[in-house]
């Protein structure tokens, strides 16, 4: 006969309050809407203070990202670097790391693309190149990352300030390659490297010039979403990111842990820069990434550093981006009040957000 | 001019431009809010600067302005992050987003227009002193304030009531609410000020040294500024020390350039964040962490 085991009686604090989720309620629905509602109306009244037609803004920009098929396929490229970036800033998340280096891990993932595939592209058959070259973009883009990586495991600097500024550095690097050893003579003014061999650029899949880097980001998206939440590695991750005491209680590995998300992190964006390069810009020019890899860290956090919601969010972003082309074309304004836009959409999220229990 | 006394010379104006988001980013992670807008504020600070100076002639009136607009920015963030509870370094990044928007819009009628730069004022005997006289005692009125500010900050944090309270807020904000004060006013106010001495920094920028406007033309000193506050572990001198460090790097960059050294530019131009890196992560290392309470957890410094 089995012994009773005494009644625990949990204490009434300690239990989970249960509640209705908070976006189902009314009050905080109409709160949400409303805000973003605002954040539109600011942002066409500063459209209009410029000299635009409110009318025109919204045809302009539905023009230049969805309406054609042509516009479409150039927002689904511009989503892949900005999908790579904000992936790269979804994995360390998991660990607690702030990985906001995304763009310098694109631009080195695109530097060290175009070396290899300068270098290979006519001497080694087309898909071996091919694969090298994109191999050598994520690699690239591991090591970056790694850095930041190691000074933070190793030398307890903070990761977020460190990987920030190497995005300087890299940028520096990378107009270093353009103007000196990789200059194209044949660039007219412009400054360039040497256009890749037509062997180690991605294949139009559609007459509109949509090309596979757009399949291989979905891939990603969802490998990464099972990686994270589908492994014992993504739940140590978790672990780790969540109570790093409990980790160490636990005695999980933590160094490779926090290096191995930082790595897969980078190699992430460092594939973003590479599948850019060779799919949309066949050569390293100034500017490539233009703020990609920033806008991915805040797409990352519109998702909630969630793997398939942040690569939603990129593709929303990208479009944002791209629609500025027609807010230039259509409605005369400058093609970086779409910064404004964007801005905008996440500072009314942290406004009206649910907060993460953070606050200080 | 012996190549010291160059270097010193340009070092100087950079390394204020650096110091006054420093000092300002500073006083905000006393309180506990870390602030990446900071890059976001000194562009706005620039561009105000500019464009006040070309409308009314009056380059004092550009410096206040940049200062309001500085603090405009700061104040979106410390109201996202202080009254929403909103995440720090995301909210910063996108104050710098919307920052490099508006000015990017708003500045484009002014590019290619050139103002004058604040006037080098000369004083009489320091100015004479040979070798670094003419680098330290021969500039505009924005670089003599900052020599007094980083001292008077420092008297303001050791010495006030008012500094001991935002100083607490950062480590035991219960504490300062039992003692009277209002910890949320003192970090909302501590960021706006923060704010305003980056915007200080975009005028230097932009008034004291070019004299012209050129979209993001802070090139992440904003965000430099807040790696100088962690290596200088948080004090007012600190800061200092920092600030010139990286002028001096700057400097050097662009003085082994004139000289016709054969060093790559861009490489060179690497050269102030390489060095900026560098320290910041030998002092996180190797120094004592006195991080206020409150950061360690914000930029994720221990595990």
């Amino acid at each position: 006969m089995s012994e009773q085991l005494p009644q625990v009686v949990t204490p009434v604090a300690a239990q989970p309050r249960l509640r209705m989720p908070a976006w189902l309620s009314w009050r905080r629905l109409a709160i949400v809407v409303g805000a973003y509602l605002a954040c539109v109306v600011v942002f066409a009244a500063f459209a209009a203070w410029q000299g635009a037609d409110p009318g025109t803004l919204l045809p302009a920009m539905l023009q230049s990202t969805v309406l054609n098929p042509t516009a479409l396929t150039q927002t689904l490229l511009r989503a892949v670097p900005i999908g790579f970036a904000a992936l790269a800033a979804v994995v360390p998340a998991r660990a607690g790391l702030v990985n906001v280096g995304a763009e310098g891990q694109l631009i080195m993932g695109a530097v060290a693309a175009t070396g290899v595939g300068l270098a290979v592209g006519t001497h080694v058959p087309g898909p071996l190149a091919l694969i090298a070259t994109v191999a050598a973009g994520g690699v690239a883009g591991a090591v970056w990352a790694g850095i930041s990586a190691v000074f933070r495991i190793w030398f307890r600097a903070a990761e977020s300030v460190t990987s920030l500024l190497l995005n300087f550095v890299a940028s520096d690097v990378m107009l270093f390659l353009i103007y000196e050893p990789w200059k194209d003579p044949a660039g007219s003014g412009q400054p360039q490297s040497r256009p890749l061999p037509g062997d180690v650029r991605l294949g139009d899949l559609t007459s509109t010039g949509l090309n596979a880097s757009v399949i291989v980001l979905a891939l990603a998206a969802v490998g990464v979403w099972l990686l994270l939440r589908r492994t014992g590695w993504g739940f140590a991750l978790r672990v780790i990111g969540g109570n790093p005491e409990a980790a160490r209680r636990s005695a999980l590995p933590s160094w490779s842990l926090l290096l191995s998300a930082m790595l897969v992190g980078g190699l992430l964006a460092g594939l973003g820069g590479a599948l850019n390069l060779i799919g949309v810009e066949g050569q390293l020019r100034p500017g490539i990434t233009t703020t990609f890899g920033y806008v991915g860290f805040l797409a990352a956090f519109l998702g909630r550093n969630d793997a398939i919601r942040a690569t939603l969010a990129a593709l929303l972003f990208a479009a944002i981006a791209l629609s500025g082309n027609g807010l230039q074309l259509v409605a005369g304004l400058d093609g970086n009040i779409v910064n404004v836009l964007l801005g905008s959409i996440v500072l009314t999220m942290l406004l009206v957000g649910r907060t993460q229990g953070e606050r200080l | 001019m012996n190549i010291v006394g160059e270097t010193l010379a340009t070092a100087i104006p950079g390394s204020v431009a650096l110091l006054y988001p420093s000092l300002g980013e500073l006083i905000s992670e006393r309180t506990g809010v870390t602030n990446l807008g900071t890059e976001g504020s000194m562009l706005s600070g620039a561009l105000a600067g500019i464009a006040v100076t070309l409308a009314t002639g009056n380059p004092v009136l550009g410096v206040l302005a940049a200062a309001v607009a500085g603090a405009a920015c700061a104040a979106v963030h410390a109201l996202a992050v202080v009254l929403r509870g909103a995440n720090q370094l995301a909210s910063g990044l996108v104050i710098w987003f919307l920052a490099l928007g508006v000015t990017s819009v708003l500045g484009s009628p002014l590019n290619g227009k050139i103002v004058d730069p604040l006037p080098a004022l000369r004083i009489p005997v320091l100015a004479s002193i040979p070798g670094i006289g003419p680098a330290l005692f021969d500039q505009n009125a924005l670089v003599y304030a900052a020599y007094l500010l980083a001292p008077a900050i420092w008297l303001f944090l050791t010495y006030t009531r008012t500094g001991l309270a935002l100083r607490a807020t950062g480590e035991r904000p219960a504490v300062v609410f039992a003692g009277g004060h209002n910890p949320t006013a003192l970090r909302f106010s501590a960021t706006t000020v923060g704010g305003a001495l980056a915007g200080l920094g975009g005028a230097q920028l932009a008034l004291g040294i070019v004299g012209n406007w050129a979209n993001g033309m802070t090139n992440g000193y904003g965000f430099v500024a807040v790696a100088v506050v962690i290596f200088a572990r948080w004090t007012p001198l600190g800061v200092v020390a920092g600030s010139y460090l990286f002028g001096v790097a700057l400097a050097l960059a662009s003085v082994i350039q004139a000289n016709g050294i054969g060093v790559n530019q861009y490489l060179l131009d690497s050269l102030p964040y390489a060095v900026t890196i560098i320290v910041l992560v030998l002092v996180s290392r190797f120094g004592r962490s006195n991080a206020p309470e409150s950061q360690r957890d914000a930029l994720s410094e221990t595990v």
